[in-house]
């Protein structure tokens, strides 16, 4: 028994050692990131690499937070993401449960057209999507960046019917004997189920819209409704570019996404219990 | 709930028909609602442009002026006469064929790293996350320099293992190769559906197997690889359109270079689209990759009835 | 389909309490969208101007926007930026979906040509007589003639700049050389670059002296050209052009190209503060008058000179390029009168001898060029002059110059890097880019 215990010890050290070897190369760019951004300049290219900045330019973070309007742009990027994370989670959920669950004629054709819009290049809809946006008199507003998220999109719907497919349907089966609607299903038991995926897809949906460029690039006109990746640009100019300050903002936008994975890989932990196979 | 639905996993009684009849009675209409956002939004926001490209692909159109229908002479121009579309081409199923596979097994292998019962678990998630939400602007330097053929952290490596040092980014034969090197740090997307895969992935069985006599790596092969195969199924699609479509990296650190060595089809089209006033010819390029790449993806899914397991899949 | 979504979304929020973020979303939800412009009663015009410059540049010509607001009463500019390097995609689109501002600076000179030509731009030569002023006046000589399309004026500019050589003193007297008199010469240059390159016992570069590059520029050095100015017509097999390639060809000879590009490899780029030049690795660099920024910010104990491009006899002396960003009005401007009081203001020589001082470059209008900021460098003073000369190329005035610009670029890398035939290489660019041209000028009469 103590030689099993022993043998535990050996695993969870060897375990850890594995983890933190590759954890420090996948580190490794974040590291830099924030070491750039407490560089002074002359450190910033050196060749061979300067490790640890000397002496950190501590207020290279303070000016870059004042040289924009970080905060507002913060609000700004925020609502942004909210109403994508919700559109794409609410909407992305109905449409997969009707792929994964629900057996009807036509079903393969929302499948296949919903691929073919990831598989057409974006460059060439570009201009035809900003003419129908131009139409609704969207233009200079969050509009063409919030609504289509209510309708879903290809890369959610598809991993959530994924998902839902891994459930059983005898579970859904047994529910309908208890007299649940579809509705029900989908709420009662699909989206409890679920939960990891949902999860996975919200992250997605934030991350894609906290860091999109293009959309707000082509859709916002007025500083004031500017997101944090337009901020960005201010550091670049038409000769170079702001490096130190550049890296402070950047390393300053990660964190909330920091924060939003570690909220949602909690959900991963709990999804054993939940999957309705082992009681 | 529970219960129930552990016994109805392993038999399926006969009493279930009569719903089963009646619910396909509605199953037309439930369907269509629920998939309702979709359609909508697809005729709203999709059909348009889409048809409207394919259009501009028989014509001359530089976006400004009116379009001039020509026919197919974009697509003899593009197959006869452009070599730079040949090139891209190849260089991008490069990517396909050589830089998928790696990716998805790396994504998959760190995943599975990461789904054991160790201390602080939530803390390496997180750090083997980071570098897929680190702006790649703000990384290329480090790029750079880890990939300096004569200081970069990469080859003095390789130099104390005697091995090759490849010129990577300077050299045309490299370069790619470089790239897809670069993209194994950005594993963590790929890695984070697999461990929301592994959540469903039920210990029960797991065990039951360990019962049975097999090895861990019986175990992966026999359990847990079919629970994740319908992600893998995902992630290999994804990766694919991905793959075809690539792009960001090539563009903030190569610009295609050197001699043409990672010019991607996407970048190519990006070009003609948006430096040089040829639309018309853009979105031929770009239904031709829409047809290579859906060609591909159908072949996957043809397949995927062989190696995917759907535990709910209505048959 | 919309009634479900209130029902799924409170049933999200009581089934997934691990998701903290849904009641944040749905609060968010509710929160007005879209961003109308501030209400003014009968206030001034607003004139929307998106510009082509950010970070200190674009606080230094925020100030002059304010100055010309305090100045004019009834106009407001209101001056947009932060489009960074994927601008041109966002003026593209704009163009294409009919949503452009009143007045750009978003437009690269290699540009112009392909928007003017389609008729989107505003032609400026009435405004320009009414205000009483003079392209080919008022601008030095390679401006006015890369604003000027198929003989009318679509663009001003307030900033330009110029290409010559900046120098290592030091290391030309290590070298043995004269540091008071640079090369003149194309084989006086060759022999300087000779003379400072030292190479290890492995024969890796330790330092190189000079590594020309930039063929569309080297070309009209060499007395070519790569548009007929007459005819319009696509001349790049011209001997000139040839002379060039070959030229730069015989450096890819000389020096083991790729060990030269590993060498390169080993600092960082250009305009930081390991620059090759800053750092002594390089002797002689291809710069423009904004390397004094940079040289003052980076290396300010480097002791540097310049001198214009050295010509091969029979060539032309000289030579500069002109370039930057244009300041148009598109064509679909509601208040073009209120668009061109900004334009021209701005592009007068007080405002623009102020915005080139402030960023760094030279200016664009000879008067602006006299004013005593410039005169107080010794190398604003060379730049200004050199500004002046007729030698100065911008983009020449064809439709397909970004894309022919592109091409130029890959066949200088095919001969320099692929060992490549000039001859061949050259013949075949005359005939893609007369084809490319020809396809380009078909869409426009259509």
């Amino acid at each position: 028994m103590s030689r099993r215990r022993w043998l535990a010890a050996l695993d969870a050290l060897l375990s850890h050692g594995v983890l933190i070897a590759i954890g420090l190369l996948f580190f490794l760019p974040f590291y830099w990131l924030v070491a750039t951004a407490l560089k002074p300049d002359a450190q910033v290219f050196a060749m061979p690499p300067v490790w640890v900045p000397h002496p950190p330019q501590w207020r290279n973070f303070p000016r870059a937070l004042t040289y924009v309007p970080f905060g507002l742009y913060t609000i700004n990027t925020l609502r942004i993401c909210a109403l994508n994370v919700l559109g794409t989670v609410l909407a992305c959920s109905l449409v997969a449960y009707s792929l994964a669950k629900v057996r009807w004629k036509g079903r393969e054709w929302v499948f296949w057209s919903m691929l073919a819009t990831m598989i057409l290049p974006g460059q060439v809809t570009m201009v035809p999507t900003f003419t129908i946006f131009r139409s609704l008199h969207w233009i200079g507003t969050i509009l063409p960046l919030v609504v289509p998220p209510f309708f879903g999109n290809a890369f959610s719907i598809f991993l959530l019917r994924q998902f839902f497919m891994t459930i059983p349907d005898e579970l859904s089966d047994a529910a309908r004997i208890d007299g649940c609607s579809d509705l029900g299903i989908y709420t009662r038991l699909i989206l409890p189920l679920s939960k990891p995926a949902l999860a996975t897809v919200g992250l997605f949906a934030f991350i894609g819209s906290w860091n999109d460029f293009l959309g707000p690039l082509l859709y916002l006109n007025d500083e004031r409704s500017y997101t944090l990746s337009i901020g960005l640009q201010r550091f670049v100019s038409q000769h170079g570019a702001e490096w130190s300050m550049l890296s402070a903002a950047s390393a300053v936008m990660t964190v909330p996404i920091i924060i939003i994975f570690f909220l949602a890989q909690r959900t991963f932990i709990q999804g054993i219990t939940l999957t309705g196979i082992k009681g | 709930m529970k219960e129930r639905s552990s016994h109805l996993l392993t038999s399926s009684p006969p009493h279930l028909h009569p719903y089963r009849r009646r619910a396909s009675r509605n199953a037309q209409l439930t369907g269509l609602a629920f998939a309702a956002p979709w359609i909508v939004g697809f005729i709203v926001f999709f059909a348009y442009p889409v048809i409207a490209s394919a259009y501009y692909s028989l014509c001359s159109f530089d976006a400004i002026r009116p379009p001039r229908f020509i026919g197919f002479e974009n697509y003899r121009r593009m197959f006869t006469e452009d070599d730079l579309f040949w090139k891209s081409l190849w260089n991008t199923l490069y990517m396909v064929v050589a830089g998928l596979p790696v990716g998805l097994a790396a994504s998959l292998g760190i995943a599975l790293l990461l789904n054991r019962k160790v201390k602080g678990m939530t803390v390496y998630r997180t750090i083997y996350y980071l570098p897929s939400i680190t702006p790649v602007v703000a990384t290329s330097i480090l790029w750079l320099w880890l990939l300096n053929p004569e200081m970069g952290l990469i080859n003095i490596a390789l130099g104390k293992m005697h091995l090759m040092q490849p010129g990577w980014l300077t050299d045309p034969a490299w370069a790619k190769a470089a790239l897809i090197l670069m993209g194994l740090w950005g594993a963590g997307g790929g890695m984070v559906i697999y461990l929301a895969a592994l959540q469903d992935v039920p210990e029960s069985l797991t065990e039951a197997a360990a019962l049975d006599g097999a090895g861990k790596l019986q175990q992966f092969r026999h359990v847990t690889l079919p629970m994740l195969s319908p992600v893998i199924l995902f992630n290999l699609i994804m990766g694919l359109i991905g793959s075809f479509q690539y792009f960001t990296q090539a563009y903030v650190m190569t610009s295609g270079g050197p001699q043409d060595s990672t010019m991607f089809y996407a970048l190519h089209l990006f070009n003609r689209a948006f430096l040089d006033f040829r639309m018309g010819y853009a979105s031929a390029m770009a239904w031709v990759l829409f047809l290579v790449t859906l060609v591909c993806a159908l072949l996957v899914f043809k397949t995927s009835a062989r190696w995917v397991y759907y535990a709910g899949e209505g048959r | 389909m919309r009634r479900p979504a209130p029902a799924a979304a409170s049933a999200l929020r009581r089934r997934l309490p691990g998701l903290a973020w849904l009641p944040i979303a749905a609060v968010a939800l509710l929160a007005p969208v879209g961003c109308g412009r501030l209400a003014t009663g009968p206030a001034p015009k607003q004139v929307i101007y998106w510009t082509g410059w950010s970070a200190e540049e674009f606080n230094t010509q925020q100030r002059l926007v304010d100055e010309f607001n305090r100045e004019h009463p009834g106009i407001q500019v209101q001056m947009l930026s932060q489009f960074g390097n994927s601008g041109y995609q966002k003026v593209r689109i704009a163009f294409a979906g009919g949503a452009t501002p009143d007045v750009m600076s978003t437009i690269w000179a290699d540009e112009l040509a392909g928007y003017a030509m389609r008729g989107v731009l505003e032609p400026l030569d009435g405004y320009l007589k009414r205000s009483g002023r003079n392209l080919e006046r008022d601008f030095t000589p390679g401006v006015a003639r890369m604003l000027r399309v198929r003989g009318k004026v679509y663009g001003l500019c307030a900033t330009t700049n110029t290409s010559f050589i900046a120098y290592n003193k030091s290391i030309f007297r290590e070298a043995g050389l004269d540091p008071y008199h640079p090369p003149t010469t194309i084989a006086e240059l060759d022999a300087a670059a000779r003379a400072c390159t030292v190479s290890d016992r492995r024969g890796s570069f330790v330092r190189y002296g000079f590594r020309p590059g930039g063929l569309a520029l080297w070309a009209y050095v060499f007395g070519g050209q790569w548009v007929d100015p007459a005819t319009g017509h696509i001349t790049a097999d011209h001997p000139g052009n040839l002379a060039a390639l070959r030229w730069l060809a015989s450096y890819a000879k000389r020096y083991d190209l790729k060990k030269m590009q590993v060498f390169q490899s080993t600092f960082g780029s250009d305009q930081t503060a390991n620059g090759p030049f800053f750092v002594g690795k390089v002797a002689m660099w291809s710069t423009g008058e904004w390397a004094e920024q940079f040289v003052r910010r980076y290396a300010p104990d480097l002791e540097w000179g310049w001198f214009p491009l050295p010509a091969p006899p029979g060539g032309r002396t000289a030579c500069s390029s002109a370039g930057g960003s244009v300041f148009v009005i598109p064509a679909a401007c509601k208040d073009k009168e209120a668009a061109w009081t900004f334009l021209d203001w701005f592009t007068r020589p007080k405002p623009v001898a102020r915005f080139c001082s402030g960023i760094g470059n030279v200016p664009p209008v000879v008067e602006a060029g006299a004013d005593p900021v410039f005169q107080q460098s010794a190398l604003f003073r060379f730049a200004v002059n050199l500004s002046r000369s007729s030698n100065t190329f911008g983009p020449p005035g064809t439709p397909i110059w970004p894309t022919y610009a592109r091409e130029i670029g890959r066949v200088e890398e095919k001969v320099m890097l692929g060992g490549g035939d000039p001859v061949a290489l050259l013949a075949d660019l005359q005939r893609r880019m007369t084809r490319e041209q020809l396809d380009a000028m078909q869409d426009l009469s259509g």
